[in-house]
């Protein structure tokens, strides 16, 4: 997409009066990305598609707010930061990413207006997720979303919560953990982003439990390349003889790296950026941040490849790259940067433990 | 009182002469262990069957599950009558002996009337040859089955339990066991890897060609699915009752207890299966990335099958390659008839043909001179003689007895297949082979729970 052309699908996004127009200019992306896959730098199409993501998510919560003060709610009782987790969170949404999202807002003075608070927020966030599905983005499967009450609260709620996982925490709760990690501030109150990420960011993820459990849910998806150096494909069913590049390359990859960053306090986000940031701590030698950013770019740009499935108007993904995208070079690439992979997979599991 | 006892033992003495000079002769001796020996394989061997029933009801849907176990019990009672009646004479009979024709096939002692007790000079009685006998074709017809599973008509299996017991499986025994050409030629098959496990297998195999695939199993672009089993922990437990059966299939094959080498074939036989078993999850560990309980499993059994012709001529380390050759053959097998799409629920046409046929060449590569001497039948193999002739000869009869139960059973079935249809309906497959031909299910109340849901 020419810098003219994305200019103006920026400014018509930031303008448009409801849903509608705003999924036809969703779909008219669309189209234009999918022919860029071949041509454009991975990086940058990644950055041009989730700038459009992150406008086409603010844009619903402008349309929300006008909602809930068209119904009489009014406006926002208290400022708010309307968050993403998951690939939205690290920047990395590809063209069929799902609603990882969660809610936080400032705490208001008094009780009374706590109670207003936490009814309008419900409100709104139900109406946001409504509008967002109708945007093609279908809801979270493991709950993980504004409407759900645990990921809606106000700052100071947020920061009990946080307490009770650094306190008690087991597998489930460390996973939770690792969910925030990845969170980003896509429309409200940064301030209230950096609040929170203050008292994320703290000595308590150091503790060795935690430290065992983010392993082993690190751990948990492993890259798909067997002993012999051969892609391990699916054996059965629909997408037998695809790769699943969603879960045995760029997931185990994402983990890896945010197992170092956290424990290295590194409030980045997307996993490109991590790695830089390890790289400039002296975590990583630039050898070693040069080979895992070059193996996850590849990982970005096979994830775009994968089949899609349209799932009741929504745009859903398999995650699976079918073998008659594999071509010879692309398998040998793929190969040696699952290898890469294991390598950073290794490396991740010898350092904590 | 006194009396009365001197008188009943005066009796006694007359009806059992032998009691009256208790002193048994070491040739008598011989006899009853022997008796004994093999009466107890036949019942391992007999056993099997319960290992059949679990592994072929484990490795198949809950919806038919009644269906698998049961018919086996009714297969088994009908091919013993049938094996009575024409399958061990067209075996072992000896009326035919002086002709030419015996060659191919045996004749006489049909509805077989055994001595009721050993007869002079005897190593066992006769009817305890036969149960033994009768217990093998009916691991070969049970091996057939896994072609049948989860869509064949219960007609088709009674029909060709007559006809497997009475013109195919006797055909091969006779031919490797009961004096016909190739036992004449020198062809190795101690226990069976070719006339039970092979034969079983390729009249599988000829069954799920005729029968095409389970509905569901292959996607319309080729690409196979998964159909599970509803227990692995049935099919588990069904490869240790084989396991522990086979021992009675190869030492029992010994038919004697004499000098002790029936241990020899157990001590092979155990290797063999424990080198199948562990090479299979291994591969399929380094292959796919997961260890699989299925391969495993199959890996067992592969193990035992391939011992099940050798265990009496190799080496306890050929005994272990065998096995491990074995495990990693299985896993391959069940790849290649999936990409071949043949649909082979219980896995036999790997686990019994491929590995049967490997059992067999084995023989000719691991045989030593000084066991093949020991047995009696043929030679060394390439290691230990140099020499090509048995492996030769263990190629000739996999393929001549391959041929010929393939034919035959293609025959057999599609005659079936034209005349009395082979598989039910497609809406009885869906509802399930429990309810559509026995009219009720193996597991009533999950069953009706799924009904209810449809």
């Amino acid at each position: 997409m020419s810098d003219p052309v994305y200019a103006h699908m920026l400014t018509q996004i930031g303008t448009a009066d409801d849903i509608k127009t705003l999924r036809g200019l969703r779909d008219q992306i669309h189209r234009q990305m999918e022919a860029l896959l071949l041509e454009c730098p991975v990086e940058r199409l990644y950055s041009t598609l989730n700038e459009m993501h992150d406008a086409l998510i603010g844009r619903v919560m402008v349309l929300a707010e006008e909602q809930m003060a068209r119904s009489g709610n009014g406006s926002p009782p208290v400022p708010y930061a309307y968050i993403l987790f998951g690939s939205g969170g690290r920047e990395e949404q590809t063209l069929s990413s799902d609603q990882d999202s969660g809610l936080l807002y400032e705490d208001p003075d008094d009780e009374a207006s706590r109670d207003d608070a936490s009814r309008y927020f419900r409100d709104f966030a139900e109406i946001a997720v409504q509008m967002l599905q109708q945007l093609g983005y279908p809801p979270c499967d493991g709950g993980v979303i504004s409407s759900n009450p645990e990921w809606r609260m106000s700052l100071s709620e947020w920061k009990t919560k946080l307490n009770g996982w650094f306190q008690d925490p087991d597998w489930e709760r460390v996973r939770y953990l690792l969910i925030v990690a990845d969170g980003r501030c896509v429309y409200g109150e940064l301030k209230l982003m950096q609040a929170f990420q203050d008292h994320f960011y703290s000595d308590m993820l150091r503790n060795p439990i935690i430290v065992k459990h983010m392993l082993s849910n690190t751990m948990r998806h492993k890259v798909l390349i067997g002993v012999f150096g051969q892609l391990l494909k699916e054996e059965y069913g629909q997408d037998a003889g695809s790769l699943d590049v969603k879960y045995g390359a760029y997931i185990p990859m994402v983990n890896a790296v945010r197992m170092m960053a956290v424990q290295s306090g590194l409030r980045e986000s997307s996993t490109l950026e991590r790695l830089r940031g390890l790289l400039e701590k002296g975590k990583l030698s630039s050898e070693d941040a040069h080979a895992y950013s070059e193996a996850f770019r590849l990982f970005l740009r096979l994830r775009l490849m994968t089949t899609e499935r349209s799932v009741d108007g929504m745009f859903a993904n398999t995650g699976k790259l079918a073998s008659s995208k594999l071509s010879k070079e692309l398998t040998d690439e793929l190969k040696s940067s699952l290898r890469v992979g294991k390598k950073l997979e290794r490396r991740v599991n010898k350092q904590t433990t | 009182m006194v009396k009365k006892l001197v008188l009943s033992l005066v009796a006694l003495s007359l009806v059992f002469p032998a009691m009256a000079f208790a002193d048994p002769t070491t040739t008598s001796l011989d006899m009853g262990l022997n008796a004994l020996w093999i009466l107890v394989s036949f019942i391992l061997v007999l056993l099997m069957q319960g290992g059949f029933i679990l592994l072929e009801a484990g490795s198949t849907r809950m919806k038919n599950a009644g269906h698998v176990a049961g018919k086996t019990i009714f297969t088994v009672g009908l091919g013993s009558l049938v094996y009575w009646a024409v399958g061990y004479g067209l075996t072992f009979g000896s009326d035919n002996a002086e002709a030419g024709i015996n060659k191919i096939i045996g004749w006489g002692s049909f509805f077989f009337e055994p001595a009721i007790t050993a007869l002079e000079g005897d190593s066992y009685p006769s009817t305890i040859y036969f149960l033994f006998q009768l217990a093998f074709a009916m691991i070969a017809l049970s091996i057939a089955w896994g072609g049948f599973a989860e869509r064949a008509k219960l007609s088709s299996y009674l029909v060709f339990t007559l006809l497997f017991t009475s013109v195919i499986y006797p055909v091969i025994a006779h031919w490797i066991w009961g004096g016909g050409w190739l036992a004449a030629d020198g062809a190795q098959d101690y226990a069976g890897s070719t006339v039970v496990h092979l034969t079983g297998a390729l009249a599988a195999f000829a069954a799920t060609v005729l029968l095409k695939p389970r509905i569901g199993k292959f996607n319309k672009d080729g690409s196979a699915n998964e159909i599970l089993g509803h227990n692995q922990v049935f099919s588990a437990l069904s490869v240790l009752l084989l396991w522990v059966g086979w021992f009675g299939f190869n030492a029992g094959s010994a038919v004697s207890v004499g000098d002790g080498f029936f241990g020899y074939v157990a001590f092979n036989t155990q290797l063999g299966a424990a080198a199948g078993a562990v090479a299979a999850l291994l591969i399929s560990w380094l292959v796919t990335g997961k260890a699989d309980i299925t391969a495993t499993l199959n890996g067992g059994l592969a193990g035992l099958v391939a011992i099940t012709a050798s265990c009496a001529f190799v080496d306890p380390w050929a005994a272990v390659v065998i096995g491990l050759v074995a495990g990693v053959l299985v896993f391959y097998s069940v790849k290649f008839f999936e990409k071949m799409k043949v649909d082979d629920p219980i896995y036999a046409l790997s686990v019994h043909g491929a590995a049967g046929i490997w059992g067999t060449l084995a023989n000719g590569i691991f045989a030593t001179q000084v066991l093949a001497e020991k047995v009696g039948v043929g030679q060394g193999g390439l290691i230990d003689t140099g020499s090509w002739h048995q492996l030769w000869i263990q190629f000739e009869s996999v393929v001549v007895c391959g041929a010929y139960v393939l034919a035959a059973s293609f025959l057999i079935l599609g005659v079936m297949k034209m005349v009395m249809g082979f598989r039910v309906t497609e809406e009885q497959e869906i509802i399930g082979l429990d309810l559509s031909e026995h009219g009720t299910f193996g597991y009533p109340e999950q069953m009706k729970k799924v009904q209810q849901n449809l």
